[in-house]
């Protein structure tokens, strides 16, 4: 739809696309379908050869002559070695955790410095607007939300961001943290492997879940939308 | 994948039923020069923008400015559905904005060059009537302005 747009304006298009029978509807002008899983549009991270060929297939398609042009990218992702998609929190089962979420957020940090010392910065972590240095503060408030506390806010929390909105960029923060720590030790994890430790095993996992559940439980769209994003 | 055959039931269901547009044609512009001297730049509907942009809420139809000189490290994607793997992204920014990829490209000749900005969206819109309308129509203006002659688009 959006190539449609930017088509019609004049600018020639060439879309990815990861769902072909959507696409066999919409129509943009050319588009590429790739036999990836969501989150993995150019085929694998770090993996310039392979990111390379999707654009390239993506690029030539600028050479036809009329449209609309639909292609399959010849691969089939080297049939096995396809990632499956991570499991939802609701479908992993919580294991008792002995450690308090404040000092394993602690620990979290350490490891996230380490993912940014080998990733030269790169990190997704930045969505509350609040620096890492307060995220045990940010823990200790998220334990206050979810206990029912009467007046659960934090200082920091951006002008024009809701509560519920601020909560689920601190959530998705924490997550990040916790992942981007969890893949500087083990760099082979994947997303279902690291889902399952998150949700499965740690401390702020399980916080997480009882955020969701407080959340979940108003009648207000905007929480009830703030709780899925969370955690199902 | 995500071949609809290989998704779990309930994925399956949500995407065959999403709202989607159904049209006849489509609009076509033949590319005028040659891709090696064509400017390119990357529209992508994956929620990204730079560290300390307002971030997308769900639904919202407007769009973020990635400069082209924006470091790797400096995005963040504020589309966090938990319906897919995020993981990808957190290790490489050209899993789904292949910027370091274009540079490339460019430095081989093989397109012209990479147009001043990107422009991002936020995925998994149901309601795009604005984006059609008005939010599009403005980024292809811009995408103009800037010189660009190609976009190439980029899903989550």
């Amino acid at each position: 739809m959006l190539a449609r747009a930017l088509e019609s304006a004049g600018i020639a298009t060439t879309s990815i696309s990861l769902v072909r029978e959507h696409t066999e509807k919409v129509k943009p002008p050319r588009a590429l379908f790739v036999p990836f899983p969501f989150g993995h549009a150019f085929g694998r991270p770090n993996a310039p050869e392979l990111q390379h060929r999707v654009l390239r297939a993506a690029l030539d398609l600028l050479s036809a002559p009329s449209g609309p042009v639909l292609s399959d990218f010849p691969d089939d992702a080297e049939p096995g070695d396809q990632p499956p998609a991570p499991r939802q929190a609701s479908a992993i089962p919580a294991a008792a955790v002995a450690s308090d979420a404040v000092t394993e957020v602690g620990e979290f940090l350490a490891r996230h410095e380490q993912w940014q010392g080998k990733n030269g910065g790169r990190t997704a972590f930045g969505l509350s607007g609040l620096p890492a240095s307060r995220f045990e503060e940010v823990v200790r408030f998220l334990q206050g939300f979810a206990d029912g506390a009467a007046v659960a806010d934090m200082s920091g929390r951006p002008a024009g961001v809701t509560l519920p909105a601020f909560i689920r960029w601190c959530a998705d923060d924490l997550k990040t943290l916790a992942f981007e720590g969890h893949m500087a030790m083990h760099p082979e994890a994947g997303g279902d492997e690291i889902a399952r430790w998150f949700w499965g095993t740690t401390a702020v996992g399980q916080l997480l879940r009882r955020v969701r559940d407080r959340l979940d439980a108003s009648d207000d769209p905007a929480w009830k939308a703030a709780a899925f994003g969370v955690a199902r | 994948m995500p071949r609809l055959d290989r998704l779990p039931e309930a994925n399956r269901k949500t995407l065959l039923t999403a709202p989607v547009q159904l049209n006849e044609s489509a609009p076509f512009v033949p590319l005028a020069k040659p891709l090696a001297t064509a400017r390119v730049s990357i529209v992508t509907t994956a929620g990204l923008h730079r560290r300390g942009d307002k971030p997308f809420g769900p639904g919202e139809q407007t769009y973020r400015v990635i400069p082209v000189d924006t470091r790797d490290a400096d995005v963040v994607q504020s589309h966090t559905s938990i319906g897919f793997d995020r993981t990808p992204l957190m290790r490489d920014l050209n899993i789904t904005y292949p910027i370091d990829r274009l540079r490339e490209l460019a430095s081989r000749g093989v397109i012209g060059g990479l147009a001043p900005n990107g422009y991002s969206f936020m995925g998994a819109l149901r309601d795009v009537a604005k984006v059609a309308s008005e939010t599009g129509p403005e980024v292809a203006a811009r995408l103009r302005a800037d010189g660009a002659d190609v976009a190439v688009l980029t899903p989550t």
